[in-house]
């Protein structure tokens, strides 16, 4: 038995020490929940509240075999330990094993996995429950966006002229259930609002059901969850749950179109640029009701996102930035979006075709957008994936800033 | 053993003559030689071994390297050390790195080195084909890495789900080096494959019946049967996504009607056995290390043995669940969310009878027992995780997640990992013929635990918290930050955990020379491997032992009475073999033909990327070389046959454990050129 | 052992220790390593053409450009997957021929099985060669990316196949191939005969199921 060291005694204690308070932290972490808007350990709706309510169990079941297991490890270790006092030519009884305890741990876990596996599949069954009187969406995602059409007229067709198109963000009557179909235009995302249900990957070609339910209005961040390229990272959404008077607003308000000119003179120059450069891939219903460029490349999806009613929506450019809400333009933080994101990109009465308070847009993110918009999310414009450098001047800008204000 | 009885006897029909007359470049090297050139020919499976574990310490450098890439742009909100495109490409390459360059190897070079002395063999059953393994196997890493300087890595993920794996969405050639690469190792894994599972059901010494083989040897088996049919399930994959990149094929171009969840069925057909197969050696190991130091046997053998069969078998059923956010149906999760949750029942089996196992032992604490029980305790951290996403509902919330990176990290790491550095302090005196400092190895020990939990463990909640994986950024106000930082300072502290492994190596064996030596036996040891002398001699055993039950080694030193207790019978000196001069036994004789034809394998890949006509040369020196491996002659032009043969014999009956050289190479040849179909065709 | 002896010292041995007849008592199993060896080995190609077949179902009806059934000549095809079953038969001939030590009709078989393959292949390539000109590109369709790259596989394997025979017969040439080896020509069979029945299955899951 080689002489101990008291370096390694040390180092042994505080590791011993550092990990079980670590552990003691992380579980104590998964109480707090506050300022963590993509949380799964906070639910918001019926079907995340229905996988909380089977986690929570099984969490605590392997909770309790987590300290089972190790706290008999390390008893044995302590119990059974070698002394230097011992004769090493005496030896522990030879046990080979004991085939009625191996038949025991054999069959326990395989009960309490049975256990499991009932709550498992009831929560399948719930979870997969077709709920009346829903509005169904179509989610679609393309790199590095979200676009959302809603079948108004429940005819099974999303691309009817009584149906909407939109973008980045999507609205839902708070109490009423959603059934989404994820779909794709170019490669796998996947959709996921944590709050409010699971994630379920948006594949071209396919359509993947998820049901998604708000009980109180609110906004619900999520994130792509399945790596699709370049800026996965910056690929986000947002559902904003809205009392269902405020829905119907909303949907009356974008069924409308944009034909009527702007008065304001800048926004009637903005248009013009919008006209030149925006419309080959943008789409402003009433002005350009197609976009004027088709991408050649099949698989990409040759979109870009539906503008008609952007100061509808707090947020743009695959909700990384806020549309509203601007704060000292020397702050760096402009460009994020901010911390407390339920009133972050807040759109006010615009969401429901209210005027756009202009005092409130976030015109210095809008502005660096549209000034370059590749250094301000990593694309591949070339590719057609992407916005590209317009290389506007800050005439052109500010007057498709004046132009875009008026899309309410 | 047919082989070897066939050789000589074909000789004597034939122009013996002939064959044993040097031609030139056809000559094979000779076996005597030292210094580096001779570990270009080799074919001795302990070199092939050892070129195995420092070419995965190489790629593990690399890898580690990327992951600290990874850790330090994670470290705050808006890192900007990598850009996007660079992040993408080091996450893609850490993974890929750690999975096929540093852990499979790993366990290659377990089992290359230490099953055949497990078993009583002199060698594998085909030496060169071995050889051939371990250089395509490093060839095809230098390949992949090579992609760095060549335009960037891929950048899809390990995964590479179609269709972002497409040229479209992918257009620089990092995904090319990816798939091609990963062709090549495919290859050098079946090569081994093949080779290790004929090794363990044809060589094993007398007496040594299937139920009688030491755990890792068992375990070795299994990994060998999953590489064996994963690995052709993901060359498949492989070959339809190289179509589609380099020849326009539809197989991913959904405009064409091509259904992107292909790639992600067979990619995890593939991918869930493969998990497997990367942790069971581990477990092997330490079914060796803990009964040792526990100084009692492994707790359950059998059930030991049949829960590590039923995970290889059951392993094959669960891979959907990899796939319950894709869309799969409701009946498809359910099925795999109830056949992953059981498998977790064998696993649990091991865990505790490795826990019976210590229960009454009189355990000493040294390096390997420490990482022994690292292991027991980080993989069931890792395992009771995995059950959580069996459970399907809660798995649409947790998968990619970093909830899932903490979880795999605690089974590759934690599990297979730990595993392996066990294995590192058990058997480097064996290898090497020095102990590895044992205070700097409990320091290594303590601070690995430390390390990897810090970084890891906290992942656990980032990802409840919904941390996404593989994002190159993440912004203020998600309350990512404190765990991420936490992360980080674990990292560097992994890092340096592995920095005083290497460290050990040096110094250690910078001390040996003034230390007694290690002996055979050093840690008073059960498996036959340790009764011959440290390091191992060329020739392994002199002569081969009959094998009469499990742990034969321990019996010979130790007989147990009636009532369970042990005493000692003989004098561990007694009865380990000597060191002799080994000129008596044949022994397999190097050859140029592995390497070449291994080197054949990234010159073609290189061409099909760059210029077919490199392809047409690198295809030359593929068929050149079978031709050369085909037409050598069976020996060295000095190899020894002074001999009258008999004494090898004199272990009685150990004609099973021999391996056959020049005639088991010479056919093997026969299994090359469809190998070759699968990179070339 | 044996490998430890020189040509000469191996009958000694042979015959102290293993005559001839106990040479499968040399390997736990029974099976020789090379044979071992081959028969994992193709267990592994099924699930490499496992994975090809079942892209192929999943994509056999294109999106545009020729159907298979517009484009198949199943009489033609089934000719020539006559041929190649029948090379099974002449391969089972050669191995009875070595283990009886007829090296004549060992060479004549072998060369017969080369030639029934070859047959096959160029049936084949004249195959692809029509569809081509009757609009079916690789990159046509789905169906016509999967269906050439499954039978191409198989194509290669079977030249590979025919060049392994075409080595043997030179071996025979060059008196290398005594009757104790037959155990090679057992194992290019082995492979051959796999190979054989891969294609039945491609040929009834790509030409013969609707």
């Amino acid at each position: 038995m080689p002489r101990r060291s008291l370096t390694v005694r040390i180092l042994q204690v505080v590791t011993l020490l550092v990990v079980t308070f670590l552990f003691a932290a992380l579980v104590a972490a998964a109480f707090f929940n506050d300022g963590k808007p993509l949380t799964t350990l906070s639910p918001s709706g019926p079907s995340s509240d229905s996988i909380q309510k089977l986690v929570v169990p099984v969490f605590a079941i392997a909770g309790v075999v987590f300290l089972l297991v190790e706290g008999a490890v390390l008893l044995i270790s302590w119990k059974f330990r070698a002394k230097d006092e011992d004769d090493p030519e005496e030896f522990p009884e030879q046990v080979h094993g004991r085939t009625f305890l191996e038949i025991g741990w054999t069959i326990l876990p395989a009960l309490i996995l049975a256990g499991v596996a009932v709550g498992t599949v009831m929560t399948i069954i719930d979870l997969n429950r077709e709920e009346p009187d829903s509005i169904n969406v179509q989610v679609a995602g393309q790199q590095w966006w979200w676009q959302y059409k809603y079948d108004v007229n429940n005819d099974g067709n999303f691309d009817g002229p009584e149906d909407i198109v939109t973008a980045t963000e999507m609205v839902i009557p708070a109490g009423r259930p959603i059934q989404v179909t994820t779909t794709s235009n170019d490669v796998i995302h996947s959709f996921w609002i944590p709050g409010l249900n699971g994630k379920r990957d948006a594949v071209p070609g396919l359509r993947n059901p998820l049901k998604l339910e708000a009980d109180e209005p609110g906004v619900y961040r999520g994130q792509c969850t399945e790596f699709c390229g370049l800026s996965h990272a910056n690929m986000r959404m947002l559902v904003r749950a809205v009392p269902t008077g405020d829905y119907d607003a909303w949907v009356r308000n974008q069924l409308k179109d944009h034909s009527a000119e702007p008065t304001d003179p800048k926004a009637i120059e903005g248009k013009k640029t919008w006209l030149a450069l925006c419309a080959q891939c943008h789409v402003i219903k009433g002005v350009n009701d197609v976009k004027a460029k088709t991408t050649p490349v099949p698989l990409v999806a040759g979109v870009a996102p539906d503008l008609t009613h952007l100061m509808t929506r707090g947020t743009f450019a695959g909700s990384i930035f806020n549309l509203y809400d601007p704060t000292d333009p020397d702050d760096p933080s402009v460009l994020l979006p901010a911390g407390d994101v339920a009133s972050a990109g807040n759109p006010g009465a615009a969401l429901t075709g209210g005027a756009v308070v202009t005092a409130n847009v976030n015109r210095v993110t809008l502005e660096a957008w549209l000034r370059n918009a590749p250094a301000m999310k990593p694309m591949y414009p070339q590719g057609g994936r992407g916005m590209p450098n317009l290389a506007l001047t800050e005439d052109q800008i500010d007057q498709l800033v004046a132009y875009l204000e008026t899309l309410n | 053993m047919a082989l070897t009885e066939a050789g000589p006897l074909a000789l004597t029909s034939g122009d013996s003559d002939t064959v044993y007359k040097p031609a030139g470049v056809f000559t094979r090297p000779k076996s005597g030689a030292t210094g580096w050139k001779s570990w270009l020919t080799t074919v001795d499976h302990k070199k092939i071994g050892i070129m195995y574990g420092a070419a995965a310490l190489f790629f593990f450098i690399i890898g580690g390297v990327e992951a600290l890439l990874i850790r330090v742009q994670l470290w705050a909100p808006r890192g900007t050390l990598l850009s996007a495109d660079q992040y993408n490409q080091v996450f893609t390459m850490h993974g890929t790195t750690m999975i096929f360059l540093v852990v499979m190897p790993i366990g290659a070079a377990f089992a290359n080195y230490l099953m055949p002395l497990q078993i009583g063999a002199r060698d594998v059953a085909y030496p060169r084909i071995n050889a051939f393994s371990f250089w395509a196997f490093l060839f095809g890493g230098v390949f992949l890495n090579s992609s760095w300087l060549l335009g960037g890595g891929a950048d899809g993920g390990w995964f590479n789900y179609a269709p972002n794996n497409g040229v479209i969405f992918s257009p620089t050639h990092g995904i090319d080096f990816w798939n091609l690469g990963l062709i090549i190792t495919g290859v050098a894994s079946l090569a081994g494959a093949v080779n290790l599972i004929v090794t363990v059901l044809n060589m094993r010494a007398p007496g040594m019946t299937l139920m009688k083989m030491p755990i890792f040897t068992w375990m070795t088996l299994v990994t060998q049967f999953l590489l064996l049919f994963a690995i052709p399930v993901l060359t498949a994959a492989q070959i339809l996504l190289m179509m589609d990149r380099l020849f326009d094929a539809n197989f991913f171009n959904v405009a064409k009607g091509a259904n992107p969840l292909l790639w992600e069925h067979l990619f995890w057909i593939f991918g869930h056995p493969e998990v497997y197969l990367m942790i069971l050696p581990a477990f092997g190991i330490v079914s060796e290390i803990l009964p040792t130091f526990a100084r009692k046997p492994i707790f359950g053998y059998p059930f030991i043995v049949f829960s590590g069969i039923a995970i290889g078998f059951m392993g094959w059923g669960v891979w959907a669940h990899h796939m319950f956010v894709s869309g799969i149906g409701p009946i498809s999760v359910t099925t795999f969310a109830l056949t992953t949750m059981f498998i977790a029942v064998p696993t649990g089996v091991k865990i505790l009878n490795w826990t019976a196992t210590m229960w009454g032992g009189k355990l000493s604490f040294t390096s390997p027992m420490l990482f022994s029980i690292g292991l027991v305790t980080m993989f069931t951290i890792g395992g009771l995780s995995g059950v959580t996403h069996s459970v399907a509902p809660a798995d649409t919330q947790q998968t990619d997640t970093y909830y899932i990176v903490a979880h795999f990290h605690y089974v590759l790491f934690g599990g297979a990992f730990f595993g392996f550095m066990a294995g590192f302090y058990f058997y480097w005196p064996k290898v090497f013929g020095y102990l590895l400092n044992e205070k700097l190895g409990k320091a290594n020990f303590w601070l690995m635990l430390l390390g990897f939990n810090l970084t890891f463990a906290p992942m656990h909640i980032l990802g409840l918290q919904g941390m996404s994986r593989r994002i190159y950024t993440y912004d203020a106000g998600y309350g990512f930050e404190l765990w991420n930082k936490v992360a980080t300072i674990g990292a560097f502290t992994l890092a340096s955990s592995i920095a005083l492994f290497i460290f050990n190596i040096f110094y250690s064996k910078s001390k040996a020379k003034n230390l007694p030596a290690p002996g055979a036996d050093p840690w008073d040891a059960r498996t036959i491997e340790w009764m011959i002398p440290s390091p191992t001699p060329e020739y392994n055993f002199d002569p081969i032992p009959t094998v009469s039950r499990v742990d034969d080694f321990w019996y010979r030193k130790y007989g147990e009475t009636k009532d369970g207790k042990l005493v000692r019978i003989a004098a561990t000196d007694d009865v380990v073999q000597k060191l002799s001069d080994g000129k008596h036994i044949h022994l397999p004789s190097p050859s140029y033909w592995p390497i070449v034809l291994a080197f054949g394998m990234p010159i073609a890949a290189y061409g099909l990327i760059f210029n077919l006509w490199l392809a047409l040369v690198g295809a030359i020196i593929i068929v050149g070389g079978l031709y050369g491996w085909v037409l050598e002659p069976p020996d060295d032009p000095e190899a020894s046959h002074d001999d009258d043969g008999t004494d090898t014999h004199a272990s009685g009956g150990g004609d099973a454990a021999v391996t056959g050289t020049s005639e088991s190479a010479d056919q093997s040849n026969e299994l090359d050129p469809a190998k070759e179909a699968e990179t070339v065709g | 052992m044996a490998e430890a002896l020189t040509a000469r010292e191996s009958i000694k041995a042979a015959d102290a220790h293993a005559p001839a007849a106990h040479i499968e008592h040399d390997t736990n199993t029974g099976i020789s390593n090379t044979k071992l060896g081959m028969w994992l080995f193709l267990a592994s190609e099924c699930l490499l053409f496992g994975g090809l077949i079942t892209t192929y179902l999943l994509y056999k009806r294109p999106l545009e450009g020729p159907t298979p059934k517009e484009i198949f000549d199943i009489p033609f095809t089934s000719t020539s997957s006559f041929v190649l079953l029948m090379s099974s038969l002449t391969m089972v001939l050669a191995v009875s021929a070595i283990e009886r030590g007829d090296h004549e009709r060992l060479r004549i078989w072998i060369g017969a099985t080369a030639l029934l393959g070859a047959t096959f292949i160029a049936g084949q390539i004249y195959e692809f060669t029509v569809f081509v000109r009757e609009g079916l590109g690789f990159t046509t369709s789905r169906f016509s990316s999967a269906f050439y790259t499954l039978t191409g596989f198989h194509g290669v394997h079977v030249t590979i196949g025919i060049i392994m025979l075409m080595s043997l017969v030179l071996l025979s040439l060059r008196g290398k191939l005594p009757e104790h080896r037959s155990e090679t020509v057992e194992i290019v069979g082995l492979y051959w005969h796999f190979v054989d029945v891969v294609w039945i299955f491609i040929f009834a899951v790509v030409y013969l199921v609707p």
